[in-house]
């Protein structure tokens, strides 16, 4: 049974904007680059250069990652500090964003929320991975018995709607302020998002233990973790790099769509998605100050999504 | 195939029953007591055991879910808590208003997506290409509140706000008591934003992944024929290459169901709409065990039974395709 949750690796079968001509012609370029002795990862970092989607999708993350560690820096103000005499101030020279109903500055909010977007966005990707890959790579290689406990697990879980999902942990875990709020939430995301990486190493996993060349690791007597880590692993990281870096992309969404239905990051945590929802209700009067953040998580995601996109072009040109 | 979609039907019950009891153990596992809720200040020792008796929330948590699957057997989807009304009636309340949301955000999505993939897919590597995928990457980047709050601003704050930025008008015929407005030029100002704001998103995957297939099947011998026998545009795009190119395409819609479910939440919070993705949230945050579950079992029937129809829509694009 399927559900929302694949669309991540549904993604990965996707073009992207751009490609199409690409095809026989970047065949050759391989062949030439085979001849030069190029190892494939090199070969893929010059695909990568001349990608100019990926190139902006990283130009984009890049400057979201400068802004989010450089926060209390850039930010003109602080972004919890109310100031009463400063209300629904209009965007001005002296907050060019205007205030909110708080009189809290929105530009120095907007900064600081790239920190929890990024970081929850990154982190539960990362949480995911750690428990999705061996989990995934131990039911490929071992089968039997232990590859139909831990899938059936995984497909209780993907026969979830993903939001349902995470809603009903983010109401277990009680949605609370603070760097331990932020973790419940990095927790929710990454467990709906385990199967999904499970799943994709289980199955390059099934062909790749076929190879002769783990054959002969075993036939050498190499140990099973050393197998999976030297020479099962670097295998199948082509789509593990791609669906982390689009499923970072996701997880900013998920994590601001659990804020803006109030069960994400509380405040006074500045979070775009719950920032969005906050100023919507005075969306007639002050519209400027619901399109700041929400142009905030449209534009993080969109610069993951196009370097997601450049990267599996650059690894895989055969997806082209 | 009579006898396939029976079993697929009956395939049906275990899923169901699964999500519904997952979500029930959920449930009971967060912290806090409804009653105590219900009851707020009028508190007492007394009128919790008489209340926690009348629901059977007294009983073992896995009795409470086979009582409860035991009166779903007889159609009864049990009462809440906290409103005191049956849920079913609630869930049908509101089920059209979910349903009218989901369809046409699923046509606003097609209209986009299918004029789109094709243009692209034919004028491969031209402006319009690249205008159809630049909008595709756009779309897939923008989550549904935000083209919400874009079109809030530009219909409902802009424009002398032509559009109503909150509330529902019932379609004639789906009024659920004698208090609510039913008009149908009402009921679709009401719907078109957030079908809309639910559609770009699905429109842009759809456009994404049709553009590819169309770009694959317009390659491939048959289509090479279709031209070679002469045929004219037309048919050939239309008969030969888009029909083939579709079957990929109606397995990602049957998987955005889970999206949809999620973005009807979001959506109709932000719009707030009288349907089911509020009906749920509210559920879930009140804890009104009652109506989760009935929300939990109307969102997986919904599941299975799309990707039912998504497994039979396949052996009309695709006559090869049969189930015995």
């Amino acid at each position: 049974m399927a559900n929302g949750g694949d669309s991540i690796q549904v993604d990965v079968s996707q073009p992207s904007i751009g490609d199409g001509a690409l095809g026989a012609a970047g065949l050759a370029v391989d062949l030439v680059a085979a001849r030069r002795g190029e190892s494939p990862l090199v070969q893929a970092m010059r695909r990568l250069g001349k990608s100019t989607t990926a190139l902006a999708g990283l130009v984009i993350v890049a400057i979201l990652v400068l802004v989010a560690i450089f926060a209390d820096v850039l930010a003109p103000d602080s972004p919890i500090a109310s100031d009463q005499t400063q209300t629904f101030a209009s965007p001005s020279a002296d907050h060019p964003l205007g205030t909110d109903q708080l009189g809290r500055d929105m530009l120095s909010r907007v900064i600081h929320g790239a920190r929890v977007s990024l970081a929850v966005g990154v982190s539960s990707v990362v949480f995911a991975l750690f428990l999705g890959v061996p989990l995934g790579m131990i039911a490929g290689y071992y089968g039997g018995r232990l590859d139909s406990v831990i899938m059936r697990l995984m497909d209780l879980v993907l026969a979830f709607p993903v939001y349902l999902l995470a809603i009903i942990l983010m109401i277990m875990f009680t949605p609370t302020a603070g760097p331990i709020g932020t973790i419940k939430v990095v927790a929710a995301i990454a467990i709906v998002r385990i199967p999904i990486y499970a799943r994709l190493v289980r199955g390059s996993v099934l062909s790749i233990k076929e190879k002769e060349y783990i054959e002969a690791c075993r036939a050498l007597g190499v140990r099973d973790p050393s197998i999976f880590i030297h020479h099962v692993l670097p295998n199948c990281l082509a789509p593990i790099i791609v669906t982390t870096t689009l499923g970072i992309a996701t997880a900013i969404i998920v994590e601001a769509t659990l804020s803006f239905l109030g069960l994400g990051t509380q405040p006074p945590t500045p979070s775009w998605g719950w920032d969005l929802k906050a100023n919507v209700a005075f969306i007639q009067a002050n519209p400027w100050l619901s399109l700041f953040p929400g142009l905030a998580i449209f534009v993080t995601v969109l610069g993951f999504n196009l370097f997601g996109d450049g990267l599996r072009d650059a690894l895989d040109p055969r997806l082209k | 195939m009579r006898l396939y979609l029976l079993k697929r039907l009956i395939q049906i019950v275990p899923t169901v029953v699964m999500i519904t009891f997952v979500v029930f153990l959920m449930m009971q596992s967060i912290p806090g007591d409804p009653v105590v809720a219900l009851l707020g200040d009028a508190y007492t020792e007394e009128d919790a055991v008489k209340i926690r008796e009348a629901y059977g929330l007294d009983q073992p948590v896995l009795v409470q879910y086979f009582i409860w699957l035991g009166k779903l057997a007889r159609g009864d989807w049990g009462i809440s808590i906290l409103t005191g009304r049956p849920v079913l009636q609630d869930v049908l309340v509101r089920l059209p208003v979910t349903l009218e949301l989901i369809v046409l955000s699923m046509a606003v999505a097609l209209l986009i997506a299918i004029p789109a993939a094709i243009i692209g897919a034919l004028r491969q590597n031209t402006w319009a290409d690249y205008t159809a995928t630049s909008v595709a990457m756009i779309g897939v980047s923008i989550p549904e509140f935000f083209v919400g709050v874009l079109l809030l601003l530009a219909f409902s704050v802009g424009l002398h706000g032509v559009l109503p930025s909150s509330g529902w008008v019932y379609l004639p015929g789906t009024c659920p008591n004698m208090v609510c407005g039913v008009s149908f030029w009402g009921n679709m100002q009401h719907v078109l934003m957030p079908a809309i704001a639910l559609g770009i998103g699905r429109a842009a995957i759809l456009t994404r992944l049709l553009r590819a297939s169309m770009l694959e099947v317009i390659r491939t011998e048959y289509v090479t024929t279709a031209r070679a026998k002469g045929l004219s545009e037309g048919p050939v795009i239309l008969k030969h290459a888009f029909k083939n190119a579709l079957i990929p395409t109606v397995t990602v819609m049957g998987l955005q169901v889970g999206f949809l479910i999620g973005g009807a939440i979001v959506v109709e919070t932000l719009f707030a709409m009288p349907g089911l993705g509020t009906f749920g949230i509210d559920a879930i945050i009140a804890r009104d065990y009652q109506q989760v579950q009935g929300f939990a079992l109307i969102t997986a029937l919904a599941f299975v039974i799309i990707n039912l129809l998504v497994d039979i829509t396949y052996t009309f694009l695709d006559p090869r395709i049969r189930y015995a």
